[in-house]
């Protein structure tokens, strides 16, 4: 380890030499909040191809040999900005860009960087989606959501309807790293995963990575959702929020020492289970509510150009309390996250930029509750302490190197489940489960030439089940953190861009990952009560390769940017519980697992346009997801649960004036896999169910339009005060999507006969919803 | 479990959403049909004789009727129990083929629905009362439908009795008319398996109750004091929903049944995965496959021991 550091640092120390060149580097910002804007174009306007992005936080380094240059900052939505600079040294320029439209003359080429970065850029499979278009978006019960627009990139399906959750590629749920600030999120959905816990007003930028996964990123084999939460305004203090149907929320912002620190603060509450307390006053249900809140803070400090320290705080609960007082039976449901993010910014070098991060996060799961003296208890959880090193080396126009180093201790609680009875306890006894995982990383961003560049990198991880821990399989004992097992993973990762033309481009990638935490639910979709489990000398890691390629043309100088994308992967070590499983607090949950393989194929296409009064895209993908397990049918291999042959987005969004905007969702999908019912057959008397293969047949097709308008009163208004209205329907035709279908059974004895009523059960019909936002500075 | 998550799908859509219902019909399928036993072998006080039952199961149907079960019963089957010593050939018995007078008291003792005996139930009996039926024997089945063989094997595990019952308030609001029973047990250290059947509020027949299969997982070794809840009545009447303020209680100044069984773990899997799938449906729920421990078949053929407890619910 210690070694490994030295190597580090040599390199870090390598990038002072070489001075025929010269290096432009600083910070490009937001000029209005001084808030860092996060892959900022830089370039040489005479050659783009010379050119760079701002990292993660705003920071970018362009070495250029000696000589004069227009260099030019643009960044979506912002006026592009061009400096005359003479580099005959290593220059430091942060430039603060300001809101609004571009100057007549550098536009084309500007904007054009921007959206060119279709054809241009290695990664396959990555968009970022800012916040601000995220709230065009129409929205269910004017909820914004994050994890709701991503599911409307091809390739990303939700998990059911109105749910947060997402499945990429053929991937399970637990297949996704969601990260808010770095800090890992192990459950990103409220109410049963019908809103995720990313307030908007708090958030900068969402990332989503579906294929090619860059090999500073590990841990799940399908995507990456990387969340940025705001910095604070550097300028002045200002407030915004909202009021809508069942929630409200505020942020408030602003310098604590102008242009040095700041903070921002930002709150969510729904608060219809408040509202209804009334009317549960004297029913059987007294008392009984439900509501979820969440809480992001951050404060940011800049030392010197060199130096910045940030902290970054989330907490977010579910709370549910179910009350029945005349027979004093209570439960309580409590489940949340909570993370925290120390990082530090430093510059060894005008090229070098190192990030050292520490994060916590804890993810808990409470189910408490009883009836007399009888009292029950369960508890499962997630803790991690998150230690990470990352190295960004500006090497020059033809190098971008990454490489770092990552650690993070588990601590994972399986359904602990106790109860007491008067004096008797009761206890599953089940213990925590430990374990080490480590990474290490190198990649290089390598132009080629003008045609050719290739992003190689390679990750190894290393993950350890500790002890305390009493093997199951030979009774062995094992000590506070000592390895009960070990398993590696070398995962190569290698994507090129190869330029075809002007306006065109073929990329392609292998990745390779391993995921060492799992989840697996029983359920349709995940649940709060789905347990993460480790691998362990029973759970293997799951392994997974991705083969994926690519076609890529702008058309009519980059106002449409079009892609088609196919891919293939191939899944190892998937995990499930068999169909005769019983969830059973008794029981681990490992135990319960079977375990198989899968594979998942597809084609992608996108058309977007980012520019003009209309601009939008359309997303469609065509594919098929499989798993074959030994215990499920004798390993045959049938349609993975998230499988949806055809899945189409149409995403619209329209300036209609200053005033008004409009935005517009369709959406279609094949219908959902169930297994369906063969038969009945009797015991003691009462039906019973048996069902044929495994997800064998579809529920109706998928399809809903969703619409919005946005109403600014006085969209110049220099007010402190400035406020808009959000008008929404969603399911506009009232499309009754089937949710699920539920069968009763009954039984007339006097006829003898014995009725099973199939139903299907539509939850969100034509719902409109109505929130004003403000912001007051 | 799946309780909450049915009370958590109550609220969420009774606060948020107006949901819509609609009638579904699945698209048919030309699934095969199969056979089904349903056998047991008891030994104890209050023990059944043995009994098997051959069944087919019904393609999906929205009501199934007196035509529908005219004809699921199985008959001329060679049914045989190995009790480890010998080999006992079971005897056809057709309800409807008794006296009237007869059928009615054979459907009792054989603990089935007195509603049901207009269907012509047929069923293969011990009548002899020939298997030697002890604690800790073995016993394999046979069932031979024209030369289609289902076997099958189960167990009779040691006797676990119920000791100190008593009757007390209901949790919550005190109640004039209601009582919650409670028993003791000092479960032995290593796995067992418990079932019981309560009478129902009619008083008439042994149902088993909601949550009414366990193994001792949680209280493995420990001597303490449960309640049993009281069985509804077959079908429920429809007003399932209602019932939380009597859920489980028994009635004072009735006089009822309590019959306790033990079980094989083979057996318990049964039940446990059978109940599961009963009650887990709902919007999260994904299918259960019932086990079973039929070859060839579906359902079960578990061996028992039993005690029946009769007892008194005195009025306050």
């Amino acid at each position: 380890m210690k070694s490994t550091l030295i190597l580090f640092f040599t390199l870090a120390l390598f990038s002072v030499t070489a001075q025929t060149q010269f290096t432009l580097s600083g910070y490009v910002k937001d000029g209005g909040t001084g808030e860092t804007l996060i892959g900022a174009n830089v370039f040489n306007l005479a050659n783009a191809e010379q050119g760079t992005a701002s990292n993660a936080y705003g920071f970018y380094s362009l070495t250029l040999p000696k000589g004069s240059y227009k260099i030019v900052f643009s960044y979506l939505g912002f006026q592009e900005q061009a400096f005359e600079v003479v580099m005959d040294k290593d220059l430091k320029l942060n430039v603060d860009m300001t809101e609004g439209i571009t100057i007549e003359e550098i536009v084309v080429s500007a904007d054009k960087e921007e959206r060119a970065k279709n054809v241009e850029g290695t990664q396959m499979g990555t968009v970022s989606l800012p916040v601000e278009n995220i709230k065009k978006l129409p929205a269910i019960f004017g909820e914004v959501d994050l994890l709701k627009a991503i599911q409307l990139l091809p390739g990303v399906r939700s998990s059911g309807e109105g749910n947060a959750g997402f499945y990429v590629r053929g991937g399970g749920p637990d297949q996704n790293l969601v990260l808010l600030d770095e800090a890992v999120v192990y459950n990103s959905g409220h109410m049963l995963g019908f809103f995720s816990v990313f307030n908007a007003d708090a958030i900068k930028n969402t990332t989503l990575i579906k294929g090619g996964m860059p090999a500073n990123y590990g841990g799940r084999l399908s995507s990456v959702l990387d969340i940025q939460m705001k910095e604070g305004n550097q300028k002045e203090y200002s407030a915004e929020g909202g009021v809508g149907l069942i929630s409200s929320r505020l942020t408030i912002q602003g310098p604590i020492v102008k242009d040095k620190t700041s903070f921002i603060v930002s709150g969510r509450r729904t608060y219809i289970g408040d509202l209804a307390q009334a009317a549960l006053k004297g029913s059987t249900f007294e008392g009984t509510n439900y509501y979820f809140y969440d809480l992001n803070a951050k404060i940011n400090h800049k030392f010197s150009d060199s130096d910045r320290l940030f902290f970054s705080a989330y907490f977010g609960r579910d709370v549910l309390k179910f009350r029945q007082p005349k027979r004093d039976f209570r439960f309580d449901l409590p489940y949340g996250n909570s993370t925290a993010t120390l990082r530090w910014n430093h510059l060894f070098t005008n090229k070098l930029f190192f990030n050292l991060s520490a994060v916590y996060n804890d993810y808990q799961f409470q189910f408490g509750g009883g009836q007399d003296e009888f009292e029950f208890k369960l508890f499962s959880g997630v803790k991690d302490w998150n230690l990470k090193l990352d190295f960004d080396y500006f090497a020059g126009t033809k190098h971008n190197i990454k490489y770092g180093l990552n650690y993070t201790y588990h601590t994972l609680t399986p359904n602990t489940a106790s109860a007491t009875s008067g004096d008797v306890e009761f206890n599953t006894g089940f213990l925590p489960k430990y374990a080490n995982e480590y990474a290490l990383y190198f990649m290089d961003d390598i132009k080629v030439n003008n045609d050719l560049a290739i992003n190689a990198g390679i990750r190894y991880s290393i993950f350890s089940q500790l002890g305390p821990y009493t093997s199951k399989l030979d009774s062995t004992q094992y000590g506070t953190f000592q390895p009960a097992i070990t398993y590696t993973g070398i995962e190569p990762r290698v994507n090129f861009k190869y330029k075809t033309s002007d306006e065109s481009s073929i990329k392609g990638g292998i990745t390779f990952t391993n995921q060492y935490l799992h989840l697996v639910s029983n359920s349709s979709s995940t649940l709060p009560t789905d347990i993460w489990v480790p691998s362990t000398e029973i759970v293997k890691p799951q392994r997974g390769v991705q083969y994926a390629i690519g076609f890529f043309k702008n058309f009519k100088n980059d106002t449409y940017e079009t892609s088609v994308e196919v891919y293939y992967r191939d899944l190892k070590n998937q995990i499930d519980y068999a169909d005769d499983y019983v969830n059973d607090i008794t029981q681990e949950v490992e135990d319960g697992f079977v375990y198989g393989k899968g594979r998942a194929y597809g084609a992608e296409f996108f058309l977007k346009k980012s520019v003009g009064k209309l601009n939008g895209w359309i997303g469609y993908t065509l594919s098929r997801t499989e798993r074959s397990f030994e215990r499920i049918e004798n390993g045959r291999w049938y349609p993975a649960v998230y499988d949806r042959t055809h899945d189409l987005s149409v995403v619209v969004n329209y300036q209609l004036s200053k005033k008004w905007e409009f935005g517009g969702i369709f959406i279609y999908g094949t219908g959902k896999l169930f297994t369906p019912i063969n038969g009945f057959f009797f015991t003691e008397q009462n039906l019973n169910l048996f069902y044929g293969p495994r997800n064998s047949q579809r529920l109706d097709d998928y399809h809903r339009m969703d619409i919005s308008f946005t109403y600014t009163p006085n969209p110049d208004s220099k007010k402190k005060w400035r406020g808009s209205w959000n008008f929404s329907v969603y399911n506009i035709y009232n499309r009754k999507n089937p949710f699920f279908i539920n069968y009763d059974i009954n039984t007339d004895f006097e006829k003898g006969t014995t009725s099973i009523e199939g139903t299907k059960i539509t939850i969100f019909p034509f719902i409109p919803s109505i929130t004003y936002n403000f912001k007051f500075n | 479990m799946k309780l909450h998550f049915y009370l958590f799908s109550i609220l969420v859509s009774g606060m948020l959403l107006t949901s819509c219902e609609e009638p579904y019909t699945p698209p048919t399928t030309d699934a095969d049909q199969q056979f089904v036993i349903e056998g047991y072998v008891e030994e104890g006080e209050g023990s059944l004789p043995t009994y098997v039952m051959v069944t087919r199961s019904i393609p999906y149907i929205t009501t199934i009727g007196p035509d529908q079960l005219a004809n699921i019963f199985v008959k001329d089957a060679k049914v045989t129990v190995y009790d480890g010593e010998k080999t006992v050939a079971l005897t056809q018995l057709c309800l409807g083929d008794l006296p009237e007078e007869l059928r009615a008291q054979a459907a009792a003792i054989l603990g089935i629905n007195a509603d049901s005996t207009s269907l012509n139930i047929c069923l293969y009996v011990d009548l002899l009362q020939q298997i030697n039926k002890k604690q800790g024997g073995r016993y394999d089945l046979t069932v031979d439908i024209d030369g289609y063989v289902m076997t099958s094997t189960t167990t009779i595990p040691n006797f676990v009795p119920l000791f100190d019952a008593h009757f007390e308030e209901p949790p919550g609001e005190p109640s004039d008319t209601l009582a919650a029973l409670w028993f003791k047990i000092k479960d032995p250290v290593g796995p067992n398996y418990y079932r019981y059947f309560t009478t129902d509020d009619e008083g008439d027949q042994l149902i088993a109750p909601f949550q009414s299969t366990t193994d001792d997982a949680f209280f493995d070794g420990k001597e303490f004091d449960f309640p049993l809840n009281q069985a509804e009545r077959r079908g429920g009447g429809g007003d399932d929903n209602n019932n939380f303020d009597d859920f489980g209680l028994f009635t004072r100044g009735d006089s009822l049944t309590v019959k306790w069984m033990c079980l094989d773990k083979v057996h318990f899997d049964f039940w446990k995965t059978r109940d599961f799938a009963a009650n887990s449906g709902g919007p999260f729920s994904s299918y259960t496959r019932i086990k079973t421990n039929i070859n060839g078949g579906l359902g079960i053929w578990g061996g028992y021991s039993v005690q029946n407890y009769r007892l008194y619910c005195p009025p306050k």
